[in-house]
């Protein structure tokens, strides 16, 4: 076009003369949703098509990855058989005041610029997602289904997304739809395809777990601290020699946990999804996640981070367990990164471009040797570790980390001719008693809104966790002489009171509180 | 902190039976203490939980008994001893194998404030300029330093080589009283102890009471009655620390009945965690 020639002289004409036809400068909707962390918002994207130098520009706080959108827009309407306006095209993401992330607005921005000029000839209603390809072929998004649930909450009544995200978004409440490209979309919305909704995606089987309690010999002491890990959501360190089995006793743990319940099951695939990790056939989880990074772990992807950020293995495990194996190996400012979301049961990652929250609730399963060489205090080999050493692997769990779990255990080497032991209770049995437990629970706390016990705050722990005057003169000798710390004292409280739930005990009794000081934490 | 020499009348009278005594010897703390009845309790640095407890139940009982212990503030059984001492509410003393100056600037975390808690209650001693590093044969030095400001000296836990047999055979050439604490045999913490026993170089030491009876003093506390369950525990865990599934297989007890037994030992300050989830004898 010879451009350089004639100098803009239709944009002139088009704002100088009032007779052009209002069509051109029509503006369409399209509704799309924003994600920071998991916190969501509707957002309109308002395409303006006008006359002008040929221009596509988006507005509205766009990050780099949004800006990039443009480009591939442009491609994917080319050759998904369509025009590309030869005209100016504004692209308003709103509200834009906050930034938008990710590259989930693109169907959207293509949509409504089709719209715009006239080529798609019905209005879209629905929440469009999804990412284009070059030749107009629709990608998936991470965190489709907070999405999806947040304009369902809202009143969207139906989701177009990729292929991949139909099956999360149809698990979501909404008439789900998906597509292989840009094309499928238009002539769905024209009713030329008609595109059959996704079927909300089957539960997945009852999980198998690859480790029963019953495979685990003796250890009685470390199963019944597991029990109430399990029951009361408590802390739990195991401690050990090499090949003990500490483990397979954390492994254990998601076998004896209760089932996710729904809200549960939301939340937690919900993480998932925006982490990109949701599997397209099964995508609400069914089992609780178990989490268990390497010691190498760097704090980003232990507690999440980036920009722009992502969830790490803490929000991983929400709703389930994280494990972490050779917890003295991890490094301390890493560990020390666990305080917040041990304290918040949530955390925020703050950049410069807001902050975002995700949820971390979780058990906490660690196990560490006793010593560097692993065989302090074991009778039948050599330590080979001074005593300031060990002090000092046994210090990289820093005192607010230790303050936050209340269950340590020894995990003894189990004689090799009880290793044959019979009359192992499963798990499935245990798992009852922890169902049991929690449903007192549930009921005692209804007024709280705490959900376990290991949540009471010191209030709650005198309200519910009184013991017989006996016991309590007991208590009360050993923190004035300074045995029991005034958190120790707490804490060993919450524990009896699980002990006692799991024994179907109305009150707290005095073995319940002798078993918590024998699993308690601080010496 | 003040250096005297032999003829100082302030001078740790025990220190002359040695054939060069220290000249001068560096005292951060009260010189007094050190002519008063003394024990020299060693051992090795890479000590077992035994080794602590009975290094701890020893000096504590010493201190009970007014007696000072010495030793030489290295990590391991001698820090054990101090601070059992210090538990016992007695005097200390710590001879070091560094001057008294560089040891305080270069050692931190625990053994720092255990320095600062036995110079509050008794005394630093060191044969070392103030400022002079520590040396490898400044220790085997100090070691026979730590022999002779004892009556006698109790070797707790000693591997082969270590340096607590140089504090032993230094009391032998003075003609002082040795005793070694029997271990396990196997238990390489325990092999050098149990040759000087077996050498004749030491006499078994069987026990608190027996150091007090050489001693000629009574304890001062009295052993406490226990109930027969609870000494039963007690019992059980005198030979090292346990889990409870094992103790209560020790027992012939159901859990919960040695979670509650448990329970009243720990409140009582009789037994605790080790760190580990396992319970030991304090």
């Amino acid at each position: 076009m010879p451009l350089g020639r004639a100098p803009a002289q239709p944009l002139v004409i088009a704002i100088t003369a009032p007779g052009r036809p209002a069509t051109a400068r029509s503006v369409a909707r399209v509704t799309a949703c924003a994600l920071w962390g998991l916190e969501t918002a509707l957002v309109t994207v308002e395409v303006d098509v006008a006359n002008g130098l040929p221009a596509l520009v988006v507005v509205g706080l766009p990050d780099a990855a949004v800006q990039e959108a443009r480009e591939r827009v442009r491609a994917a309407i080319r050759n998904s058989g369509f025009e590309f306006p030869l005209r100016r095209v504004t692209v308003n993401l709103a509200p834009a005041e906050r930034r938008k992330e990710g590259t989930g607005f693109e169907l959207a921005i293509a949509l409504g610029i089709l719209r715009a000029s006239g080529q798609l000839h019905v209005d879209v209603t629905a929440l469009c997602l999804g990412e284009l390809a070059l030749d107009g072929a629709l990608r998936p998004v991470r965190g489709t289904m907070p999405r999806v649930r947040h304009a369902a909450r809202r009143g969207v009544p139906a989701a177009l997304v990729a292929d991949a995200n139909a099956g999360e978004a149809a698990a979501c409440g909404v008439e789900s739809f998906g597509f292989a490209s840009l094309r499928e979309v238009v002539d769905h919305l024209e009713g030329r395809v008609r595109v059959a909704p996704t079927p909300v995606p089957p539960k997945a089987a009852a999980p198998a777990y690859p480790v029963d309690l019953a495979h685990i010999a003796g250890q009685e002491t470390p199963k019944r601290a597991l029990e109430i890990a399990a029951a009361g959501g408590h802390n739990i360190l195991l401690v050990g020699p090499p090949g003990t089995g500490k483990t397979m006793l954390a492994r254990a743990l998601e076998s004896i946990l209760p089932p996710l319940d729904d809200a549960e099951a939301l939340a937690a695939s919900a993480v998932h999804s925006v982490a990109g990790l949701t599997d397209p056939r099964h995508p609400v989880l069914t089992a609780r996640p178990f989490r268990a990074p390497h010691h190498t772990a760097s704090h980003l992807s232990l507690v999440g981070g980036g920009s722009p950020p992502r969830p790490g293995e803490v929000s991983l495990a929400h709703c389930g367990a994280l494990f972490l194996d050779e917890v003295a190996e991890f490094s301390r400012s890493v560990l020390d990164t666990l305080r917040e979301p041990l304290e918040e049961h949530a955390i925020t990652i703050s950049r410069a471009g807001g902050a975002a929250t995700y949820p971390a609730r979780f058990v906490l399963v660690a196990a560490m040797n006793p010593c560097p060489c692993g065989f302090w205090g074991d009778a039948e080999r050599d330590c080979a570790c001074l005593p300031e050493q060990i002090e000092r692997y046994r210090g990289k769990l820093s005192g607010p980390l230790l303050d936050r779990i209340d269950l340590r255990v020894h995990v003894p080497r189990v004689p090799f001719e009880r290793l044959r032991d019979d009359g192992r209770e499963r798990s499935a049995d245990v798992r009852d008693r922890v169902l049991a437990a929690r449903e007192r629970m549930r009921v005692r706390l209804a007024a709280t809104g705490r959900r376990v016990n290991a949540d009471l705050t010191v209030s709650e722990v005198k309200r519910f966790c009184s013991v017989n005057s006996e016991t309590e003169a007991l208590l009360a000798e050993a923190v004035g002489a300074r045995r029991l710390s005034a958190r120790g004292y707490h804490r060993v409280l919450r524990v009896a009171r699980t002990a006692a739930d799991l024994a179907g005990s109305d009150g707290v009794r005095n073995e319940d509180v002798a078993l918590a000081l024998l699993l308690r934490s601080d010496p | 902190m003040i250096g005297i020499g032999p003829a100082d009348p302030r001078y740790p009278p025990r220190l002359l039976d040695l054939r060069c005594p220290p000249d001068p010897l560096w005292i951060d703390g009260d010189p007094v203490v050190l002519a008063t009845r003394a024990v020299s309790l060693v051992g090795t640095r890479r000590m077992t939980p035994y080794g602590a407890r009975v290094g701890r139940e020893l000096a504590a009982a010493c201190a009970d008994a007014g007696v000072m212990v010495v030793s030489g503030l290295a990590q391991g059984v001698d820090s054990a001893a101090h601070q059992g001492a210090l538990e016992g509410r007695g005097t200390t003393v710590a001879v070091l194998g560094a001057g008294i100056a560089s040891y305080l600037q270069d050692t931190r975390g625990r053994r720092r404030r255990l320095a600062h808690a036995i110079r509050a209650s008794g005394a630093l001693v060191s044969e070392f300029p103030p400022e002079s590093p520590p040396q490898k044969w400044t220790f085997a030095q100090r070691d026979s330093t730590i022999a002779a400001l004892g009556e006698l000296t109790v070797v707790v836990e000693a591997p082969v080589g270590s340096g607590a047999l140089i504090t032993a055979e230094e009391a032998r050439r003075l003609g002082r009283p040795v005793y070694a604490v029997p271990g396990p045999i196997g238990v390489a913490a325990s092999a050098g102890a149990n040759a000087l026993i077996a050498s004749g170089k030491a006499k078994a030491l069987t026990g608190v009471e027996m150091l007090l009876g050489v001693l000629e003093l009574q304890a001062a506390r009295r052993a406490q009655d226990d109930p027969d369950d609870e000494a039963r525990v007690l019992d059980v865990l005198a030979a090292s620390p346990l889990d409870p599934d094992a103790l209560a297989r020790r027992l012939g007890l159901g859990t919960t009945a040695v979670a509650a037994i448990v329970a009243r030992l720990m409140i009582r300050g009789r037994i605790a965690s080790t760190g580990d989830g396992r319970l030991a004898r304090r």
